[in-house]
Protein backbone atom coordinates (compact mmCIF):
# COMPACT_ATOMS: atom_id res chain seq x y z
CA UNK A 1 0.00 0.00 0.00
CA UNK A 2 1.69 3.93 -1.25
CA UNK A 3 1.12 5.24 1.92
CA UNK A 4 3.67 8.13 0.94
CA UNK A 5 2.21 10.46 -2.34
CA UNK A 6 4.36 11.43 -4.84
CA UNK A 7 5.09 14.88 -3.93
CA UNK A 8 5.82 13.49 -0.65
CA UNK A 9 8.85 11.32 -1.94
CA UNK A 10 9.99 13.86 -4.07
CA UNK A 11 10.41 15.85 -1.37
CA UNK A 12 12.22 13.11 0.61
CA UNK A 13 14.40 12.00 -2.45
CA UNK A 14 15.39 15.80 -3.80
CA UNK A 15 19.19 16.15 -3.54
CA UNK A 16 18.75 20.02 -3.37
CA UNK A 17 15.71 20.11 -0.46
CA UNK A 18 17.39 17.44 0.99
CA UNK A 19 20.44 19.32 1.53
CA UNK A 20 18.66 22.35 3.08
CA UNK A 21 17.30 19.56 5.18
CA UNK A 22 20.71 18.24 6.05
CA UNK A 23 21.89 21.81 7.50
CA UNK A 24 18.77 22.64 9.19
CA UNK A 25 18.47 18.66 11.01
CA UNK A 26 21.86 18.97 11.89
CA UNK A 27 21.40 22.24 13.83
CA UNK A 28 18.37 20.88 15.53
CA UNK A 29 20.35 17.52 16.43
CA UNK A 30 23.27 19.69 17.90
CA UNK A 31 20.72 21.75 19.79
CA UNK A 32 19.04 19.17 21.84
CA UNK A 33 21.92 16.47 21.91
CA UNK A 34 24.72 19.39 22.88
CA UNK A 35 22.22 21.21 24.41
CA UNK A 36 23.09 20.26 28.16
CA UNK A 37 21.87 17.55 30.59
CA UNK A 38 21.13 17.23 34.08
CA UNK A 39 19.80 15.38 37.52
CA UNK A 40 15.78 15.20 37.86
CA UNK A 41 15.98 15.73 41.56
CA UNK A 42 15.55 18.34 43.45
CA UNK A 43 18.81 19.01 45.95
CA UNK A 44 18.35 20.56 49.51
CA UNK B 1 49.01 10.14 41.65
CA UNK B 2 45.89 8.18 40.85
CA UNK B 3 45.12 4.87 39.05
CA UNK B 4 41.85 4.92 37.18
CA UNK B 5 40.92 1.62 35.71
CA UNK B 6 38.36 1.38 32.61
CA UNK B 7 36.67 -2.15 31.86
CA UNK B 8 35.63 -2.44 28.45
CA UNK B 9 36.61 -0.42 25.32
CA UNK B 10 33.07 0.09 23.18
CA UNK B 11 31.40 3.53 22.89
CA UNK B 12 31.27 4.50 27.08
CA UNK B 13 34.55 3.11 28.04
CA UNK B 14 36.43 4.48 25.29
CA UNK B 15 34.84 7.61 25.96
CA UNK B 16 35.79 7.65 29.58
CA UNK B 17 39.15 6.48 28.99
CA UNK B 18 39.76 8.81 26.38
CA UNK B 19 38.98 11.76 28.24
CA UNK B 20 40.40 10.39 30.96
CA UNK B 21 43.28 10.66 29.11
CA UNK B 22 43.17 13.98 27.89
CA UNK B 23 42.18 16.02 30.98
CA UNK B 24 44.34 14.13 33.61
CA UNK B 25 48.23 14.99 33.55
CA UNK B 26 50.40 11.95 32.76
CA UNK B 27 51.28 11.10 36.43
CA UNK B 28 48.09 9.51 36.57
CA UNK B 29 47.17 5.72 35.59
CA UNK B 30 44.58 5.46 32.74
CA UNK B 31 43.82 1.45 32.14
CA UNK B 32 41.99 0.46 29.80
CA UNK B 33 40.98 -3.66 30.41
CA UNK B 34 39.15 -4.75 27.62
CA UNK B 35 39.03 -8.31 25.50
CA UNK B 36 38.35 -6.74 22.06
CA UNK B 37 41.53 -5.82 20.52
CA UNK B 38 39.44 -3.42 17.87
CA UNK B 39 37.71 -0.55 18.76
CA UNK B 40 34.02 -0.67 16.81
CA UNK B 41 31.60 1.81 15.74
CA UNK B 42 28.72 -0.72 15.83
CA UNK B 43 25.98 1.82 14.42
CA UNK B 44 27.88 1.32 11.16
CA UNK B 45 26.94 -2.36 11.51
CA UNK B 46 23.76 -2.02 9.70
CA UNK B 47 25.64 -1.90 6.03
CA UNK B 48 27.91 -4.17 6.94
CA UNK B 49 25.44 -6.69 7.17
CA UNK B 50 23.61 -5.55 3.61
CA UNK B 51 27.53 -5.37 2.29
CA UNK B 52 27.80 -1.96 1.38
CA UNK B 53 30.53 -1.69 3.88
CA UNK B 54 33.50 -3.43 4.64
CA UNK B 55 34.05 -4.06 8.35
CA UNK B 56 37.48 -2.29 8.09
CA UNK B 57 35.53 0.78 7.97
CA UNK B 58 33.75 0.61 11.01
CA UNK B 59 36.87 -0.36 13.05
CA UNK B 60 40.47 -0.13 14.23
CA UNK B 61 42.86 -1.63 16.80
CA UNK B 62 43.28 -0.40 19.84
CA UNK B 63 46.61 -1.20 20.99
CA UNK B 64 48.73 1.66 19.01
CA UNK B 65 46.37 4.35 19.39
CA UNK B 66 46.30 3.62 23.41
CA UNK B 67 50.22 3.53 22.97
CA UNK B 68 50.68 6.91 21.30
CA UNK B 69 48.12 8.40 23.95
CA UNK B 70 50.05 7.37 26.89
CA UNK B 71 46.85 4.86 27.83
CA UNK B 72 47.86 1.69 29.16
CA UNK B 73 45.44 -1.56 27.25
CA UNK B 74 45.44 -5.05 28.71
CA UNK B 75 43.46 -6.94 26.52
CA UNK B 76 41.91 -9.26 28.93
CA UNK B 77 38.38 -10.09 30.06
CA UNK B 78 37.12 -9.09 33.86
CA UNK B 79 36.65 -11.91 36.04
CA UNK B 80 35.65 -10.80 39.43
CA UNK B 81 35.44 -7.73 41.70
CA UNK B 82 37.22 -7.39 45.29
CA UNK B 83 36.08 -3.64 46.13
CA UNK B 84 38.12 -4.19 49.48
CA UNK B 85 41.17 -5.88 48.16
CA UNK B 86 41.67 -8.33 50.68
CA UNK B 87 44.41 -10.13 53.06
CA UNK B 88 47.35 -9.62 51.33
CA UNK B 89 45.88 -6.82 48.60
CA UNK B 90 44.91 -3.63 50.56
CA UNK B 91 44.18 -1.98 47.02
CA UNK B 92 40.43 -2.61 45.59
CA UNK B 93 41.46 -4.82 42.27
CA UNK B 94 39.48 -6.43 39.22
CA UNK B 95 40.76 -9.82 37.85
CA UNK B 96 41.57 -9.88 34.69
CA UNK B 97 42.10 -12.61 32.91
CA UNK B 98 44.15 -12.33 29.15
CA UNK B 99 42.80 -12.96 26.14
CA UNK B 100 45.32 -13.01 23.75
CA UNK B 101 49.52 -12.64 23.19
CA UNK B 102 51.88 -14.61 25.43
CA UNK B 103 49.79 -14.08 28.32
CA UNK B 104 47.00 -15.62 27.31
CA UNK B 105 45.26 -17.48 30.03
CA UNK B 106 47.19 -16.14 33.33
CA UNK B 107 44.93 -13.81 35.49
CA UNK B 108 46.00 -10.76 37.32
CA UNK B 109 45.00 -8.22 39.63
CA UNK B 110 44.42 -4.49 38.13
CA UNK B 111 44.33 -2.38 41.17
CA UNK B 112 42.85 0.94 40.87
CA UNK B 113 41.89 4.49 42.90
CA UNK B 114 38.50 4.16 40.98
CA UNK B 115 37.29 1.92 38.40
CA UNK B 116 34.55 2.56 35.70
CA UNK B 117 32.58 -0.69 34.74
CA UNK B 118 31.76 0.01 31.06
CA UNK B 119 31.22 -3.76 29.96
CA UNK B 120 27.88 -3.02 28.43
CA UNK B 121 26.14 -5.74 27.87
CA UNK B 122 26.19 -9.66 27.07
CA UNK B 123 25.04 -10.65 23.65
CA UNK B 124 22.49 -13.13 25.79
CA UNK B 125 21.66 -15.41 22.63
CA UNK B 126 21.28 -18.43 25.08
CA UNK B 127 18.16 -17.36 26.22
CA UNK B 128 16.16 -18.36 23.37
CA UNK B 129 16.98 -22.21 22.43
CA UNK B 130 18.58 -22.89 18.83
CA UNK B 131 18.93 -18.81 18.43
CA UNK B 132 22.80 -19.02 17.15
CA UNK B 133 24.40 -16.13 14.81
CA UNK B 134 24.57 -18.15 11.20
CA UNK B 135 23.13 -21.42 12.30
CA UNK B 136 19.30 -22.28 11.69
CA UNK B 137 18.83 -19.70 9.18
CA UNK B 138 19.36 -16.78 11.83
CA UNK B 139 22.03 -13.95 12.15
CA UNK B 140 22.71 -11.20 14.14
CA UNK B 141 24.46 -7.35 13.59
CA UNK B 142 25.62 -7.24 16.70
CA UNK B 143 29.34 -7.28 16.56
CA UNK B 144 30.65 -6.86 12.93
CA UNK B 145 31.13 -10.60 12.28
CA UNK B 146 28.08 -11.14 13.30
CA UNK B 147 27.42 -8.80 10.65
CA UNK B 148 29.63 -10.27 7.51
CA UNK B 149 27.43 -13.31 8.59
CA UNK B 150 24.24 -12.08 8.02
CA UNK B 151 25.39 -10.34 4.75
CA UNK B 152 26.87 -13.47 3.48
CA UNK B 153 23.44 -15.37 4.51
CA UNK B 154 21.24 -12.58 2.98
CA UNK B 155 23.45 -12.56 -0.30
CA UNK B 156 23.07 -16.38 -0.57
CA UNK B 157 18.84 -15.52 -0.01
CA UNK B 158 19.47 -13.10 -2.89
CA UNK B 159 20.81 -15.49 -5.50
CA UNK B 160 18.13 -17.66 -4.79
CA UNK B 161 15.67 -15.24 -5.20
CA UNK B 162 17.37 -13.85 -8.81
CA UNK B 163 17.00 -17.89 -9.47
CA UNK B 164 13.53 -17.61 -9.14
CA UNK B 165 12.71 -18.65 -5.85
CA UNK B 166 10.57 -17.34 -3.37
CA UNK B 167 11.83 -16.11 0.06
CA UNK B 168 10.65 -15.15 3.87
CA UNK B 169 12.49 -12.68 5.43
CA UNK B 170 12.00 -12.49 9.27
CA UNK B 171 13.54 -9.57 11.40
CA UNK B 172 13.21 -8.10 14.78
CA UNK B 173 13.66 -9.45 18.48
CA UNK B 174 14.97 -13.02 19.50
CA UNK B 175 13.69 -12.79 22.73
CA UNK B 176 10.26 -11.66 24.90
CA UNK B 177 12.48 -8.90 26.84
CA UNK B 178 14.95 -8.27 23.80
CA UNK B 179 15.76 -4.28 23.36
CA UNK B 180 17.50 -2.56 20.52
CA UNK B 181 14.56 -2.59 18.27
CA UNK B 182 15.98 0.69 16.62
CA UNK B 183 19.25 -1.57 14.79
CA UNK B 184 16.71 -4.17 13.48
CA UNK B 185 14.17 -1.30 12.60
CA UNK B 186 17.10 -0.45 10.63
CA UNK B 187 18.05 -3.09 9.30
CA UNK B 188 14.81 -4.63 7.77
CA UNK B 189 14.88 -0.86 5.94
CA UNK B 190 18.10 -1.40 4.40
CA UNK B 191 17.17 -5.50 3.27
CA UNK B 192 13.89 -4.01 1.77
CA UNK B 193 15.99 -1.30 -0.07
CA UNK B 194 18.72 -3.84 -0.90
CA UNK B 195 16.18 -6.48 -2.17
CA UNK B 196 14.96 -3.25 -4.38
CA UNK B 197 18.41 -2.67 -5.52
CA UNK B 198 18.98 -6.48 -6.55
CA UNK B 199 15.29 -6.03 -8.45
CA UNK B 200 13.97 -9.21 -6.02
CA UNK B 201 11.81 -7.40 -4.41
CA UNK B 202 8.70 -9.27 -5.24
CA UNK B 203 10.76 -12.44 -4.31
CA UNK B 204 10.58 -11.72 -0.70
CA UNK B 205 7.62 -11.56 1.79
CA UNK B 206 9.22 -9.40 4.77
CA UNK B 207 7.83 -9.44 8.04
CA UNK B 208 8.81 -8.06 11.38
CA UNK B 209 8.22 -9.45 14.61
CA UNK B 210 8.82 -7.71 17.73
CA UNK B 211 8.00 -7.97 21.55
CA UNK B 212 6.81 -4.04 21.47
CA UNK B 213 3.47 -3.81 22.08
CA UNK B 214 2.59 -1.72 19.32
CA UNK B 215 4.82 -0.54 16.31
CA UNK B 216 7.42 2.64 17.08
CA UNK B 217 8.11 1.56 20.73
CA UNK B 218 11.81 1.15 20.43
CA UNK B 219 12.07 0.11 24.19
CA UNK B 220 10.76 4.04 24.85
CA UNK B 221 7.21 3.86 25.15
CA UNK B 222 6.55 4.93 21.75
CA UNK B 223 6.86 9.22 21.18
CA UNK B 224 4.63 11.89 20.72
CA UNK B 225 6.58 13.29 17.80
CA UNK B 226 6.62 16.60 15.22
CA UNK B 227 6.52 15.83 12.10
CA UNK B 228 6.37 18.62 9.23
CA UNK B 229 3.81 20.74 10.56
CA UNK B 230 1.70 17.71 12.81
CA UNK B 231 1.98 16.26 15.54
CA UNK B 232 2.39 12.50 14.81
CA UNK B 233 2.65 9.01 17.29
CA UNK B 234 5.64 6.93 16.40
CA UNK B 235 3.69 3.96 16.19
CA UNK B 236 1.93 6.18 13.30
CA UNK B 237 5.02 7.23 11.86
CA UNK B 238 6.48 3.51 11.50
CA UNK B 239 3.14 1.94 10.38
CA UNK B 240 3.15 4.45 7.20
CA UNK B 241 7.13 3.19 6.41
CA UNK B 242 6.08 -0.40 6.87
CA UNK B 243 2.73 -0.15 4.92
CA UNK B 244 4.72 1.62 1.81
CA UNK B 245 7.21 -1.10 1.72
CA UNK B 246 5.29 -3.48 1.72
CA UNK B 247 6.33 -4.89 5.32
CA UNK B 248 4.63 -6.87 7.59
CA UNK B 249 4.52 -7.19 11.10
CA UNK B 250 3.98 -9.11 13.90
CA UNK B 251 3.86 -7.62 17.30
CA UNK B 252 3.74 -8.56 21.43
CA UNK B 253 5.88 -11.66 20.42
CA UNK B 254 8.10 -13.06 22.65
CA UNK B 255 10.39 -15.30 20.81
CA UNK B 256 11.09 -18.52 22.52
CA UNK B 257 13.01 -21.24 20.43
CA UNK B 258 14.86 -21.37 17.23
CA UNK B 259 14.89 -24.39 14.52
CA UNK B 260 15.73 -24.30 10.75
CA UNK B 261 13.72 -22.27 9.47
CA UNK B 262 11.13 -22.09 12.25
CA UNK B 263 10.78 -19.27 14.76
CA UNK B 264 8.53 -19.89 17.73
CA UNK B 265 7.17 -17.94 19.55
CA UNK B 266 4.46 -16.99 22.59
CA UNK B 267 2.03 -13.80 21.99
CA UNK B 268 -0.10 -11.73 24.52
CA UNK B 269 -2.93 -13.86 24.22
CA UNK B 270 -0.74 -16.31 25.36
CA UNK B 271 -1.23 -18.40 21.85
CA UNK B 272 1.89 -20.57 21.07
CA UNK B 273 2.50 -19.63 16.90
CA UNK B 274 5.18 -20.43 14.79
CA UNK B 275 6.33 -18.19 11.90
CA UNK B 276 8.31 -20.00 9.09
CA UNK B 277 11.54 -18.07 7.37
CA UNK B 278 14.37 -18.67 4.94
CA UNK B 279 16.82 -15.72 6.43
CA UNK B 280 16.06 -14.32 10.35
CA UNK B 281 18.34 -11.67 12.16
CA UNK B 282 16.63 -11.32 15.60
CA UNK B 283 18.29 -9.32 18.23
CA UNK B 284 19.02 -11.50 21.71
CA UNK B 285 18.33 -10.42 24.94
CA UNK B 286 21.18 -8.60 26.59
CA UNK B 287 22.20 -9.51 30.50
CA UNK B 288 25.02 -8.82 32.26
CA UNK B 289 27.95 -10.34 32.36
CA UNK B 290 27.65 -12.70 35.90
CA UNK B 291 30.33 -11.13 37.79
CA UNK B 292 31.07 -12.03 41.10
CA UNK B 293 32.14 -9.74 43.63
CA UNK B 294 34.20 -10.60 47.19
CA UNK B 295 34.61 -8.77 50.16
CA UNK B 296 38.37 -8.24 52.21
CA UNK B 297 37.25 -11.89 53.78
CA UNK B 298 36.77 -13.37 49.76
CA UNK B 299 33.11 -13.40 50.99
CA UNK B 300 30.95 -12.93 48.45
CA UNK B 301 29.51 -9.43 48.21
CA UNK B 302 28.08 -9.39 45.00
CA UNK B 303 24.61 -8.63 45.68
CA UNK B 304 25.88 -5.05 46.98
CA UNK B 305 27.87 -4.49 43.14
CA UNK B 306 25.26 -6.38 40.81
CA UNK B 307 21.39 -6.48 39.73
CA UNK B 308 22.63 -8.05 36.85
CA UNK B 309 23.97 -5.47 35.67
CA UNK B 310 25.65 -2.80 37.88
CA UNK B 311 23.98 -1.34 40.60
CA UNK B 312 23.99 2.78 40.78
CA UNK B 313 22.44 5.87 42.49
CA UNK B 314 18.66 4.91 40.71
CA UNK B 315 15.77 4.20 42.71
CA UNK B 316 15.24 0.47 42.79
CA UNK B 317 12.63 -0.07 45.62
CA UNK B 318 9.78 -2.31 43.15
CA UNK B 319 6.97 -0.21 42.75
CA UNK B 320 4.25 -0.56 40.47
CA UNK B 321 4.23 1.17 36.96
CA UNK B 322 1.82 3.82 37.77
CA UNK B 323 4.11 4.94 40.39
CA UNK B 324 7.33 4.99 38.74
CA UNK B 325 8.71 8.20 37.91
CA UNK B 326 11.59 9.70 36.08
CA UNK B 327 13.55 10.82 38.97
CA UNK B 328 13.96 6.74 39.98
CA UNK B 329 16.68 7.06 37.14
CA UNK B 330 20.25 7.20 38.07
CA UNK B 331 22.50 10.78 37.58
CA UNK B 332 25.92 9.66 38.39
CA UNK B 333 26.13 6.23 37.83
CA UNK B 334 28.11 5.95 40.97
CA UNK B 335 27.44 2.75 43.23
CA UNK B 336 26.04 3.45 46.60
CA UNK B 337 27.95 1.23 48.30
CA UNK B 338 31.52 1.72 46.90
CA UNK B 339 32.32 4.58 45.75
CA UNK B 340 35.10 4.91 43.74
CA UNK B 341 32.93 2.64 41.47
CA UNK B 342 30.49 3.71 38.32
CA UNK B 343 29.25 2.36 35.30
CA UNK B 344 27.99 4.20 32.18
CA UNK B 345 26.29 3.05 29.42
CA UNK B 346 24.38 -0.31 29.11
CA UNK B 347 26.42 -1.48 32.22
CA UNK B 348 24.05 0.05 35.23
CA UNK B 349 21.17 -1.59 36.32
CA UNK B 350 17.92 0.46 35.19
CA UNK B 351 15.55 1.02 37.73
CA UNK B 352 12.29 -0.36 35.83
CA UNK B 353 11.55 -0.55 32.33
CA UNK B 354 10.43 2.28 29.95
CA UNK B 355 7.80 0.47 28.31
CA UNK B 356 4.97 -0.81 29.72
CA UNK B 357 5.41 -4.03 31.25
CA UNK B 358 3.09 -6.78 29.99
CA UNK B 359 2.56 -10.42 30.85
CA UNK B 360 0.77 -13.19 28.24
CA UNK B 361 -1.97 -15.29 29.25
CA UNK B 362 0.00 -17.68 30.01
CA UNK B 363 1.93 -14.63 32.66
CA UNK B 364 5.28 -14.91 30.15
CA UNK B 365 6.24 -11.07 30.50
CA UNK B 366 6.64 -9.71 26.77
CA UNK B 367 7.91 -6.25 26.45
CA UNK B 368 10.96 -4.59 25.63
CA UNK B 369 13.81 -3.76 28.40
CA UNK B 370 15.25 -0.21 28.24
CA UNK B 371 17.48 0.50 25.90
CA UNK B 372 20.81 2.65 26.77
CA UNK B 373 22.95 2.21 23.98
CA UNK B 374 24.45 5.17 21.30
CA UNK B 375 24.44 8.44 22.34
CA UNK B 376 23.25 8.19 26.02
CA UNK B 377 26.29 5.69 26.22
CA UNK B 378 28.37 8.61 25.27
CA UNK B 379 27.40 11.01 27.69
CA UNK B 380 26.94 9.35 30.67
CA UNK B 381 30.40 7.72 30.50
CA UNK B 382 31.94 11.67 29.60
CA UNK B 383 30.00 12.75 32.55
CA UNK B 384 31.45 9.84 34.62
CA UNK B 385 35.16 10.73 33.78
CA UNK B 386 34.68 14.44 34.14
CA UNK B 387 33.09 13.66 37.77
CA UNK B 388 36.82 11.26 38.94
CA UNK B 389 38.86 14.18 37.12
CA UNK B 390 37.18 16.30 39.41
CA UNK B 391 37.69 14.28 42.21
CA UNK B 392 41.50 13.47 41.32
CA UNK B 393 42.35 17.17 40.66
CA UNK B 394 40.24 18.41 44.18
CA UNK B 395 41.46 15.80 46.49
CA UNK B 396 38.02 14.83 47.66
CA UNK B 397 34.62 13.42 45.73
CA UNK B 398 33.42 15.79 43.53
CA UNK B 399 29.67 14.47 41.75
CA UNK B 400 28.85 17.87 40.33
CA UNK B 401 27.93 16.64 36.76
CA UNK B 402 25.18 15.05 36.46
CA UNK B 403 22.98 13.52 33.53
CA UNK B 404 19.41 11.42 34.15
CA UNK B 405 18.51 9.93 31.38
CA UNK B 406 14.86 11.71 32.32
CA UNK B 407 17.13 15.40 31.22
CA UNK B 408 19.02 14.26 28.15
CA UNK B 409 17.88 14.21 24.73
CA UNK B 410 18.94 11.56 22.41
CA UNK B 411 18.99 11.51 18.20
CA UNK B 412 18.27 8.37 17.03
CA UNK B 413 19.31 8.66 13.04
CA UNK B 414 18.24 5.07 11.73
CA UNK B 415 19.57 4.38 7.91
CA UNK B 416 16.48 2.93 5.98
CA UNK B 417 18.42 2.75 2.98
CA UNK B 418 22.22 3.03 1.60
CA UNK B 419 22.95 5.11 -1.34
CA UNK B 420 24.39 8.62 -1.55
CA UNK B 421 21.44 9.60 -3.94
CA UNK B 422 18.98 6.93 -3.04
CA UNK B 423 19.92 6.02 -0.13
CA UNK B 424 17.32 7.16 3.03
CA UNK B 425 17.41 7.99 6.72
CA UNK B 426 15.06 8.31 9.56
CA UNK B 427 16.16 11.15 11.89
CA UNK B 428 14.32 10.79 15.49
CA UNK B 429 15.25 12.92 18.11
CA UNK B 430 13.38 12.78 21.58
CA UNK B 431 13.54 15.16 24.37
CA UNK B 432 13.97 13.47 27.56
CA UNK B 433 14.69 9.77 26.71
CA UNK B 434 12.59 8.61 30.04
CA UNK B 435 9.55 10.05 29.65
CA UNK B 436 8.65 12.51 31.94
CA UNK B 437 4.83 12.35 32.46
CA UNK B 438 4.90 15.11 35.14
CA UNK B 439 6.81 17.73 33.20
CA UNK B 440 5.44 16.71 30.04
CA UNK B 441 1.93 15.80 30.63
CA UNK B 442 0.00 16.98 27.92
CA UNK B 443 2.37 15.38 25.53
CA UNK B 444 3.39 12.15 26.73
CA UNK B 445 6.09 12.42 28.61
CA UNK B 446 8.42 14.50 26.51
CA UNK B 447 8.81 18.10 24.45
CA UNK B 448 7.45 17.99 21.56
CA UNK B 449 9.83 21.20 19.92
CA UNK B 450 12.66 18.70 20.84
CA UNK B 451 10.85 15.53 20.06
CA UNK B 452 10.91 14.69 16.47
CA UNK B 453 10.89 12.78 13.45
CA UNK B 454 11.71 13.21 9.58
CA UNK B 455 12.04 11.03 6.87
CA UNK B 456 14.14 11.81 3.45
CA UNK B 457 17.64 11.22 1.63
CA UNK B 458 18.98 13.95 4.75
CA UNK B 459 19.36 11.03 7.07
CA UNK B 460 20.96 8.97 5.15
CA UNK B 461 23.41 11.72 4.72
CA UNK B 462 23.58 12.44 8.84
CA UNK B 463 24.46 9.13 9.37
CA UNK B 464 26.77 8.66 7.29
CA UNK B 465 28.41 12.12 8.38
CA UNK B 466 27.87 10.76 12.33
CA UNK B 467 29.93 7.70 10.92
CA UNK B 468 33.00 9.40 9.65
CA UNK B 469 32.76 11.79 12.85
CA UNK B 470 32.52 9.67 15.29
CA UNK B 471 35.66 7.43 13.82
CA UNK B 472 37.73 10.89 13.85
CA UNK B 473 36.54 11.29 17.21
CA UNK B 474 37.15 7.89 18.06
CA UNK B 475 40.83 7.70 17.02
CA UNK B 476 41.20 10.91 19.00
CA UNK B 477 42.77 12.89 16.22
CA UNK B 478 43.24 16.81 16.48
CA UNK B 479 40.34 18.50 18.08
CA UNK B 480 38.28 15.26 18.61
CA UNK B 481 37.11 15.96 22.49
CA UNK B 482 35.05 19.29 20.18
CA UNK B 483 32.47 16.34 18.13
CA UNK B 484 29.59 15.93 20.92
CA UNK B 485 28.86 12.50 22.57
Amino acid sequence: MKRISPIQRFKMMNPIIQLFKFFILSIKIMVIVAGGHGGTRKVN
Amino acid sequence: MSKIVVLGAGISGHVAASHLRRKLSKEHEVVVVSPNSNYQWIPSNIWVGIGRMPSKKILFPLAPLYKKKGIDFKQAKAVSFHPEGDQEENKPYVIAEYVAGNNQGTQEKVTYDYLINATGPKLNFEATEGLIPGENGTYSVCTYTHAEHAWKGLNEQIELMKQGQKVKILIGTGHAKATCQGAAFEYILNVEQELRSHKVRDMADITWISNEYKLGDFGMDGMLMSYGSITMKSSEMVEMIFEDRNIKWILGAGVNKIENGLAHYENLDGDLKTEAYDFAMLIPSFSGHGFKAYNINNEDITDKLFKGFMIVDADYTPKPYEEWTVQDWPETYQNPTYKNIFAPGIAFAPPHTISKPRKSKNGTEIFPSPPRTGMPSGITAKLVADNIIDSVKKGKESLHHKGSMGNMGAACIASAGYGLLDGSGISITTFPIIPDYVKYSETHGRHLGKTFGSIGLAGHWLKLALHYAFIYKAKMKPFWWLIPE
